[in-house]
C-alpha cells in the first residue's frame, strides 16, 4: 500500500510542478511589455493587415488564459507550437538537444575524471605542498566568472595556440566540445574534489581498511577497491545532480561558444517573447530537473544501503 | 545594423581548406576555388518577402532588378531595362535567359505573381509594404487593417513574357532605385515557391549567383556554391559559406583565429578592430541615419528652440572619438552623407556644438522644467553612448536631472515611446534600403512613412507636397535639389536631432583582398579574395 501510495504522490507532485510552472512561465512572457511582432520589425513598421494576421496565427490577440490552454492542449497533442520564424517549436528542440546532452556530458565526464582524481591525490597527500596546491587551485579556478575564464580559454586555446576552435560545433564531438566543456568542468571540480577527498581521509582511517591492510591487500588494491566504493557515495549524488545542473545551465556557455544548443535557443526565445519556445524549453528542463532527483534518490539507495532503512 | 545573435560553429583552418575545395593539392587554387565564411546573425526566414533579418543570404542568391555599379551609377542587373515617360507607368524589360537555380525562366509572371503574394496582407508577408507605391495596393492590404476587396494588384500588368509595367500611385523618377537589392520584397519567385513557401523556405530558389548546396537546417551553416547557369556576372568565388553567430563578439575572435572571412563588428570594438585587423579592417559609408526623437505628448518639448538647443549641446565629435574610434559621421544633414545628392551641412548652426548658443536659445525658450530622461535600448552597444548624452545635455544646457535609461528590449522600447511614456529624447535611427534620399524622408518624416514613429509621428503637409515635387523631378539633379528643399523645410521644424550618419564596419581574414560594397554592404559576388 505504501508504495503506491508513494507513487501517487510523485504523479500528483509531478501534475502540479507541470502546471504550474508552465502557467507561471506562460504568464511571465506573456506580461512582457510591447507588442513581439511589431518589435520583430525593428524600426520598420510593417502594415496593419500583415501585423493582424500575425496576432492571429500566434493567439497574441487572445486573452492570456485563452492562449494558455490552447497551448496545453496542443502540449497534449505533441504539438509544442509554432515559433516566430513558422517553424514547430518541437523541432526545434530535438534538433537542439543532442548538442546540449553532448555539451553536458562531457562536461560532466571531465569533472567526474579530474574531480576524482585530484580528490584521492589530495587525500593520499593530505596536508603536503600538493594538497594544499590543488585546493587553491581548484577553488581559484572555481572563483572566476564563467564567461570571463570561456574567452581566455577561447583567446589562448583558440587563437594563440590554434589548438581547437574557437566556437561553434562544426568540428563534431570531441573537438568541439572540448573547450565549453572543461571550462564548465572547471566550476564542479573545487566541490567534487573536496568531497571525494574528505570521504577517502574518512575511509582510509576506518577500522575495514585497517583490516585490509593487515590481510597484506597492496595499497593500490586497498586504495581503488576498499576506499574507493565507500567514498564515491557523497560525490556521486553531487555529481549526479550535478549532472541535471549541467543540463540546463549551459546557457551561458553555449552562448559564450556559439553552440546551438537548447540553452542558445532558450535564450534567443526570451529575447523575442516567445512564449511557446520559452515554455517548451523551460518545461523540458524541469522534467529533467525531476528526473535527475529520482534518479538520484534511487542511486543512493543503491550504493548505501543505511538509506534505504529510513 | 548591429548583428544580433544566434546560434552556430566556428570551423578549424583545416576544414577551411577542405571546402575550399580542391582535390590535387599540389594545384594553385583559382579564385573559383575559395568558399568564403560570412559570419550572419541566424536568419529567421530565407522567403525574401518574409524576412527581417536574412539580407546577406538572401542579396546572395537572388539577383534584384538594378543595382550600383562601383561609381554609385544605377546599372541593370535582371532588368534589362526600367523606363517610363511619366514616371507614373514604368515599363520594366527583363534581360533574356536568365534563370532560377531550378532552371525554369526568370519572367514577368515570375515577379508580377510574387509581388501580388507578398502584397496581400492575409498572407502575412512582412516586406509586403516594399509595394505601397503600386495602383491597388491599398485594397489588398488595407491601412486599418480591414479586410481585403482584391487579391491582385490592378496596377501590375504582363505585357509578354519579359516585360511588365508598374503603375504608380503618384510620379516617381526615383523608381529604379527602390529595385535595388535591399528592397527584397520585390524580388521573383519560382512558381514552385507559391505553392508551398514553408518548403520553399527550407530550400530557398533564387536567381542570383549562388544557390543553396543543401537544405536550410536553422541554427546550421548555410552552404552556396555558384551557379553553374547564371546568365548575369561571374562571381569572383566559388561560393559562401554563411556561419551563424549567436554575437559579434564571437565572430570577432573567431575571425581573429581565421576561422571566418568576413564579419560585421560593431561600433565599440573599432578601436580594438583597427588594431587586430589593420588592412582588413573596414569602414563602409552607409545609408543608415542614428536620431534622437521627442515625444510629441510632451509640452515641455514642444517649443522647437528646446530641441535646437539640446542638438547644439552634443558634441557629436568628441563623442564620435571617444566612442566610434572617428568612425562614424557627425550629422550635418538628415540623411547620410554617402546617399546621393546628401545636402551636407543643410542644418547648420544648430547641427554644430556651440554650448552657449544652445543655453540662450534654451534661455529664450523658457528653460527646461522637471526630468529628462533619455531612452535607449539596452545591450545594443549603446549604453556609452546615451551616457555621453545625457552628460552633455546636463552639463551643457544646466538642466540638473538628465538621465539615460535602457528599455530592456525592443518590443519594450516601442511601448513606451508608443504609449509616450517617455521624458525626453529617445533612440531612433532609419537604414535606408534603397540609395535615394526618397526612402529615409518618406519613411521617417510623413504620416504614413514606415518610420514615422522614430520622429514622434512628424508630419506636415508642406514636406509631403515638397517630397512629392522632388519625387517627380525630371533628372538625378533635379531631385537633389527637391530633396536638399525638403530637408530644410523639415529642419524649418526641427522635430528631432540628426545625431550620425553610419558606417558599418567589417573585418576580415587576410584571404579577402578588397571588400567590393554597395552602399556599406559587401556585395560577395565581387568581393576580391586572394587564393
Amino acid at each position: 500500500m505504501r508504495p503506491a501510495l508513494a507513487l501517487l504522490q510523485r504523479i500528483l507532485g509531478f501534475v502540479i510542478v507541470f502546471f504550474g510552472v508552465t502557467f507561471v512561465i506562460y504568464f511571465a512572457v506573456f506580461s512582457l511589455p510591447g507588442d513581439p511582432i511589431r518589435a520583430l520589425a525593428g524600426d520598420r513598421a510593417i502594415p496593419q493587415g500583415v501585423i493582424d494576421a500575425l496576432h492571429a496565427q500566434y493567439r497574441l490577440d487572445q486573452p492570456l488564459w485563452q492562449q494558455y490552454s490552447a497551448y496545453i492542449g496542443g502540449l497534449f497533442h505533441g504539438d509544442f507550437g509554432i515559433d516566430f520564424r513558422g517553424r514547430p517549436v518541437g523541432e526545434q528542440m530535438l534538433a537542439r538537444w543532442p548538442v546540449t546532452i553532448a555539451l553536458a556530458l562531457t562536461a560532466w565526464g571531465i569533472e567526474v575524471v579530474l574531480g576524482v582524481a585530484i580528490g584521492v591525490i589530495s587525500a593520499l597527500r593530505k596536508g603536503t605542498v600538493i594538497d594544499k596546491s590543488l585546493l587553491a587551485l581548484t577553488v581559484l579556478a572555481s572563483c572566476i566568472p564563467v564567461f570571463v575564464l570561456g574567452a581566455v580559454a577561447q583567446l589562448v586555446f583558440g587563437v594563440s595556440l590554434g589548438w581547437l576552435p574557437v566556437a561553434g560545433v562544426s568540428d563534431g564531438w570531441p573537438i568541439s566540445y572540448i573547450l565549453p566543456a572543461a571550462v564548465i568542468a572547471v566550476f564542479g571540480l573545487a566541490a567534487v574534489s573536496r568531497l571525494v577527498r574528505s570521504s577517502v581521509i574518512e575511509s582510509l582511517g576506518s577500522d575495514y581498511v585497517r583490516t585490509a591492510r593487515a590481510k597484506g591487500l597492496g595499497e593500490p588494491r586497498v586504495v581503488g577497491v576498499h576506499v574507493m566504493r565507500n567514498s564515491l557515495i557523497p560525490a556521486s549524488t553531487f555529481l549526479a545532480t550535478d549532472l541535471g545542473y549541467l543540463l540546463g545551465g549551459t546557457v551561458i556557455i553555449e552562448g559564450i561558444f556559439n553552440l546551438p544548443g537548447v540553452g542558445n535557443l532558450l535564450f534567443s526565445a526570451i529575447r523575442s517573447h516567445e512564449g511557446a519556445t520559452v515554455v517548451g524549453v523551460s518545461t523540458a528542463l524541469i522534467l529533467i530537473f525531476l528526473i535527475t532527483t529520482i534518479v538520484v534518490d534511487a542511486l543512493h539507495a543503491v550504493l548505501d544501503p543505511r538509506s534505504r532503512l529510513g | 545594423m548591429k548583428l544580433s545573435v544566434k546560434a552556430s560553429f566556428g570551423i578549424a583552418a583545416a576544414t577551411m581548406l577542405v571546402l575550399a575545395g580542391c582535390t590535387a593539392t599540389s594545384d594553385p587554387a583559382t579564385d573559383d576555388d575559395v568558399i568564403l565564411r560570412v559570419a550572419i546573425a541566424e536568419p529567421d526566414r530565407l522567403v525574401p518577402a518574409n524576412h527581417f533579418s536574412s539580407y546577406e543570404v538572401l542579396t546572395a542568391i537572388f539577383t534584384s532588378l538594378t543595382g550600383l555599379d562601383e561609381d554609385g551609377q544605377l546599372e541593370y542587373l535582371q532588368a534589362e531595362s526600367v523606363e517610363s515617360d511619366d514616371a507614373v507607368t514604368w515599363t520594366i524589360t527583363l534581360r533574356d535567359g536568365w534563370t532560377f537555380h531550378n532552371g525554369d525562366p526568370v519572367t514577368a509572371q515570375s515577379y508580377v505573381d510574387a509581388w501580388n503574394y507578398a502584397a496581400y496582407a492575409p498572407n502575412a508577408q512582412v516586406n509586403g509594404g516594399q509595394l505601397k507605391n503600386v495602383v491597388g495596393y491599398s485594397e489588398l492590404s488595407p491601412v486599418d487593417g480591414s479586410e481585403p476587396t482584391a487579391t491582385e494588384l490592378s496596377g501590375l500588368s504582363v505585357v509578354d513574357d519579359l516585360t511588365f509595367t508598374v503603375e504608380l500611385q503618384s510620379p516617381d523618377r526615383q523608381y529604379p532605385f527602390q529595385l535595388t537589392q535591399g528592397q527584397t520584397g520585390l524580388y521573383p519567385l519560382p512558381a514552385e515557391a507559391l505553392e508551398d513557401l514553408d518548403a520553399y523556405n527550407s530550400h530557398p530558389i533564387g536567381n542570383g549567383p549562388f544557390m543553396l548546396a543543401d537544405d536550410w537546417t536553422p541554427s546550421q551553416e548555410i552552404e552556396t556554391v555558384v551557379y553553374e547557369d547564371y546568365a548575369g556576372e561571374e562571381p569572383t568565388i566559388g561560393g559562401v559559406t554563411f556561419v551563424p553567430y549567436l554575437d559579434t563578439t564571437i565572430a570577432y575572435t573567431d575571425a581573429l583565429a581565421g576561422e571566418v572571412d568576413i564579419v560585421a563588428i560593431s561600433g565599440d570594438q573599432v578601436t580594438r578592430a583597427e588594431e587586430d585587423f589593420g588592412d582588413n579592417f573596414y569602414a563602409l559609408d552607409a545609408p543608415g541615419v542614428d536620431l534622437l526623437g521627442f515625444p510629441s505628448d510632451d509640452p515641455r518639448f514642444s517649443d522647437k528652440r528646446v530641441r535646437q538647443a539640446i542638438s547644439m549641446a552634443i558634441d557629436r565629435e568628441a563623442i564620435n572619438d571617444a566612442i566610434y574610434g572617428g568612425r562614424q559621421i557627425p550629422a550635418t544633414s538628415l540623411t547620410s552623407p554617402s546617399m546621393p545628392g546628401d545636402p551636407a551641412g543643410v542644418c547648420g548652426e544648430y547641427c554644430e556644438f556651440n554650448p552657449e548658443a544652445a543655453q540662450e536659445l534654451l534661455a529664450e525658450a523658457g528653460g527646461f522644467e522637471g526630468p529628462m530622461e533619455l531612452l535607449f535600448i539596452g545591450g545594443w552597444g549603446q549604453e556609452d553612448l546615451f551616457a555621453a548624452y545625457a552628460n552633455q545635455i546636463r552639463q551643457n544646457l544646466g538642466i540638473e536631472d538628465v538621465v539615460a535609461t535602457p528599455a530592456p528590449d525592443f518590443a519594450a522600447f516601442t511601448e513606451r515611446v508608443a504609449n509616450g511614456d517617455v521624458s525626453g529624447p529617445f533612440r531612433a535611427r532609419w537604414g535606408a534600403l534603397y540609395p535615394s534620399q526618397q526612402d529615409t524622408l518618406h519613411s521617417l518624416y510623413t504620416a504614413e512613412g514606415d518610420g514615422n514613429f522614430g520622429t514622434g509621428g512628424y508630419s506636415n503637409p508642406e514636406v509631403d507636397a515638397l517630397l512629392a515635387e522632388a519625387d517627380a523631378a525630371e533628372t538625378l539633379e533635379e531631385s537633389y535639389e527637391g530633396y536638399r528643399a525638403v530637408q530644410e523645410r523639415i529642419l524649418e521644424d526641427f522635430p528631432v536631432v540628426p545625431t550620425f550618419g553610419n558606417r558599418y564596419l567589417y573585418v576580415t581574414s587576410e584571404r579577402v583582398t578588397d571588400l567590393y560594397s554597395i552602399s556599406g554592404s559587401p556585395l560577395l559576388s565581387r568581393v576580391e579574395v586572394s587564393a
